[in-house]
């Protein structure tokens, strides 16, 4: 019953967006996440590692992040999420969120 | 990241732990202490397959306001309830124990400090106590806490702030309750079993815990403050819970201690004549012992705004 760990090695179709620093936000709330940035030299690739009770849906993690990488061109980063059971729809905010907060 | 100077209008209520933490001390003096960037997350929640938090649900860290160091734990109600398990626990057993140790290396150091100078602990409150599923450990933390500010006091003033959605309930009003002054909001609440558990043990005859005005009127600010258990009540900004730290950073040690609401035989021996007067009146409702400190229209401040209710309201007296 341990948490669920999803690790994904992401690139953006086309990488444009470097973040300068590293960045917190949210909080691990019920239908919520928290997330942080860190700038890292990955050959414009992305790390992201997701931490959920949530299991069955890796596949739409990985469509939500590539997403959310294509539509902002993030590239050079590192993202940690910690979830607690929130929606696409509220992940894709927050990460929005996150970026805007940089 | 929210610019200080828009925190400080802002609803303290509404506003996340980490933003009041940094709302409350000068502009850009907090540092945060095992913040989420330490990632210092509960091992239990883990093991039992539960979200985590970076961050463990409390901030910690030190600021100054004015020339006075404060250091600050915030609670953060969003993740799972505020709830204190060992992790969190940890964190604010450290910042009190910092706070001490740093109170007792200045005094050392110089013998001709102003009391302005000297420490302050601040803790916003937004829990039920203990986190379940910690259990022991959860409790241990409390206790730990607990034992914190029976070191810190008579040294380090410690200020409970009450104006979160969650309030202080359960173990952690226990230790709300043990700190050397209690300010609050009308929107924060007090106590120890909290609404929703009096019901399911007591029934919804005894108390109704959908009724929000009456949670508010029993648990609520209003109530607390003329009940003598909160020593201040102010508006719900940032700014107005900060002005009021403000306002008592460099009081002498002896003056915080007046402001306790318990630990001397004067204090007991003054609640336990709240007790036989609750036992006396048998009060129906709090605004009967409203009534009773010489409120005359007790009902009419339920709903006056509050710059009046504090102009008017007359505060029980044991």
């Amino acid at each position: 019953m341990a948490l669920h760990t999803l690790t994904l090695d992401l690139a953006p179709a086309a990488p444009k967006t470097r973040i300068q620093a590293r960045l917190h936000v949210g909080v691990t709330g019920s239908s919520d996440l928290e997330i942080m940035m860190h700038p890292e030299d990955l050959s414009g690739r992305v790390a992201v590692t997701v931490v959920t009770p949530v299991t069955g849906f890796d596949a739409l993690w990985t469509r939500v992040l590539q997403k959310f990488l294509d539509d902002s061109g993030l590239c050079d980063a590192r993202i940690e999420i910690n979830d607690n059971n929130a929606t696409p729809a509220v992940v894709l905010l927050r990460l929005q969120q996150a970026l805007a907060a940089a | 990241m929210t610019h200080w100077t828009d925190l400080q209008p802002r609803s303290f209520l509404e506003a996340s732990a980490r933003d009041r933490a940094i709302g409350l001390v000068d502009e850009g003096s907090f540092t945060e202490l095992a913040g989420p960037f330490d990632r210092v997350t509960s091992p239990h929640l883990a093991l039992l397959g539960d979200a985590v938090a970076f961050d463990d649900g409390i901030v910690t860290g030190v600021g100054k306001i004015g020339r006075t160091p404060v250091f600050v734990i915030s609670q953060e109600g969003r993740f799972i309830g505020g709830s204190v398990g060992e992790i969190g626990g940890a964190k604010m057993v450290t910042a009190i124990k910092l706070a001490i140790d740093f109170h007792d290396d200045l005094v050392a150091q110089f013998d001709d400090l102003d009391e302005e100078e000297k420490p302050l602990v601040v803790i916003s409150f937004e829990t039920g106590g203990v986190r379940l599923h910690e259990a022991n450990a959860g409790l241990l933390a409390h206790a730990e806490v607990m034992d914190q500010l029976q070191k810190a006091r008579g040294k380090v003033p410690v200020i409970a702030l009450i104006g979160s959605k969650v309030g202080a309930f359960g173990g952690m009003g226990f230790v709300a309750a043990a700190t050397d002054v209690i300010i609050m909001s009308e929107f924060g609440r007090l106590g120890l079993t909290g609404p929703e558990v009096i019901e399911q043990e007591m029934g919804k005859e005894e108390f109704d815990a959908s009724d929000r005005a009456l949670v508010y009127r029993t648990t609520g600010g209003r109530h607390k403050f003329i009940m003598g258990d909160a020593n201040f009540l102010v508006e719900n900004t940032v700014a107005a819970f900060r002005d009021q730290v403000s306002a008592l950073a460099g009081l002498s040690i002896e003056a915080f201690e007046e402001m306790r609401r318990i630990g001397s035989s004067a204090k007991v021996k003054a609640q336990l004549r709240a007790v036989a007067l609750a036992a006396e009146m048998q009060p129906g409702d709090a605004t009967d012992v409203w009534t009773r400190a010489g409120n005359t229209d007790a009902h009419a401040l339920i709903d006056l705004p509050l710059p009046e209710f504090l102009a008017t309201v007359r505060r029980l007296a044991v």
